[in-house]
């Protein structure tokens, strides 16, 4: 079954068919949110509550519509309202010597190169806007088309603000590199 | 513009115009016309040739990075929330439907009134039509129970499956035995108890009795082999002190397992 047809099943009372989009979908979600929040445990919860509120929202998923772009907008929904609740955290910026704690599992961080820590450091100083950019046609490998169709815009602009963003990213990034 | 000329060029374009074309260079996606124009700039700017350097440093480090992993139970976490939003779901219709009976109680309470015999008539033409509506409403119920049971993606779902059962007034052979199926075979010990809660409801029907006997001498987790024998025992089941016996005496049993055996010899002796 598409994703599609199990929203619209789900949108008409068949909840149980959510199981099956999570098994899909959970993955890319956590890793879009992990690295939103640059924080994996609350990634998690937040894709706990992305599922969640696709239940208590189905009504307004539009028949026809591509599903992974509706999941996205709740996705950043999600993350939106909890970083307008969490504004003073985040107002102090990201604590870029913490990010190994709270970015990072065990494991998977001792295999991370020197070069992948610095640029999770560098994402780190990004405006959110760039970094979500960044995350979901780099990290998440979205095409242009697919992320202007979330964000409701064009893909020229899209592509420009991409670029702008990388741009920003190899300035933090080398000045990092040279502080280091 | 891109061709000869070197840093002069590079520094009348704007730097930002450079930087999303050499993006593009790195991605790939430049016609080979284009394509050639940036190699013969690269060839003669050094200051393009950093550029491109640190882009293809940055894009790679990007384009690398290795998807992280969510832990173990978040899955498990969400099909626990998911099962009580399908609870809290069901509730909620439940509510609903009140009123609506309360309504479809005064309405006939009018009809009884007011037309008296015709009355009569039609309730035995709606009773014909409830029984038809309750018959197909039961034949959907079964459908989803058993498609729940039979979901090998979702434990959630296979329990839920289970617990409509339950629920249900008769079971017919083919949710007897789909329960049965789950009791003995399932991956999933939550689901085995789930099914065989539901068995046990109707543990008064013969197959089902003699399904429960044979699962004792199959079942292979022990949290559902203690929970059988107390159903077993529950029941007055005296066929199966025998195989509690035998339950007593296989060394590869686990303790647990042989105390509630053995609690269950002396109840039902």
């Amino acid at each position: 079954m598409t994703d599609e047809s199990l929203m619209e099943a789900v949108k008409h009372g068949n909840l149980q068919q959510v199981s099956v989009l999570f098994e899909r979908h959970h993955k890319a979600i956590f890793n879009f949110l992990a690295k939103m929040a640059m924080d994996r445990e609350l990634a998690e919860d937040l894709t706990q509550n992305v599922f969640l509120r696709l239940i208590k929202y189905r009504n307004s998923y539009q028949e026809g519509k591509r599903f992974q772009s509706w999941l996205y907008q709740v996705a950043r929904n999600v993350f939106s309202d909890h970083y307008q609740l969490n504004k003073k955290m985040y107002s102090k910026g990201m604590d870029v010597e913490k990010l190994k704690d709270t970015l990072a599992d065990t494991n998977e961080f001792h295999d991370q190169t020197e070069r992948e820590v610095l640029l999770h450091q560098s994402l780190a100083l990004l405006a959110h806007e760039d970094r979500e950019l960044l995350v979901l046609t780099r990290f998440e490998q979205m095409k242009y088309e697919d992320v202007a169709a979330v964000m409701e815009t064009t893909v020229a602009n899209i592509k420009v603000k991409v670029h702008r963003a990388i741009g920003r990213l190899r300035q933090h990034y080398f000045e990092l590199e040279k502080t280091n | 513009m891109l061709s000869a000329g070197g840093g002069q060029e590079v520094r009348c374009m704007e730097k930002e115009k450079l930087e999303s074309l050499l993006i593009d260079y790195l991605d790939n996606i430049l016609s080979k016309e284009a394509k050639e124009k940036v190699d013969g700039m690269l060839a003669e700017n050094e200051e393009a040739r950093k550029l491109l350097q640190e882009l293809n440093v940055i894009i790679g480090a990007l384009d690398n990075s290795q998807p992280l992993q969510p832990s173990a139970s978040m899955q498990r976490r969400f099909e626990e929330s998911l099962a009580n939003e399908v609870v809290l779901e069901r509730k909620s219709k439940q509510i609903f439907r009140i009123p609506s009976m309360y309504r479809v109680a005064a309405t006939v309470g009018l009809i009884l009134v007011s037309v008296g015999i015709a009355y009569w008539i039609n309730k035995h033409r709606q009773q014909a039509d409830e029984l038809s509506q309750m018959k197909t409403e039961m034949e959907a119920t079964k459908k989803m129970l058993m498609a729940m049971l039979d979901n090998m993606q979702s434990a959630s779902q296979r329990v839920q499956g289970a617990t409509i059962a339950y629920t249900i007034g008769k079971a017919d052979d083919e949710i007897v035995n789909a329960l049965a199926k789950a009791l003995n075979e399932d991956k999933n010990t939550n689901v085995r108890l789930a099914a065989l809660e539901a068995l046990a409801k109707f543990y008064q029907e013969e197959n089902v009795r003699q399904l429960l006997i044979k699962s004792l001498s199959i079942q292979n987790d022990e949290v559902v082999q203690i929970a059988l024998i107390q159903v077993l025992v529950q029941m007055k089941e005296k066929g199966i002190v025998k195989e509690l016996e035998k339950i007593t005496r296989d060394t590869e049993v686990l303790k647990a397992v042989k105390d509630e055996a053995f609690t269950g010899i002396l109840k039902l002796s």
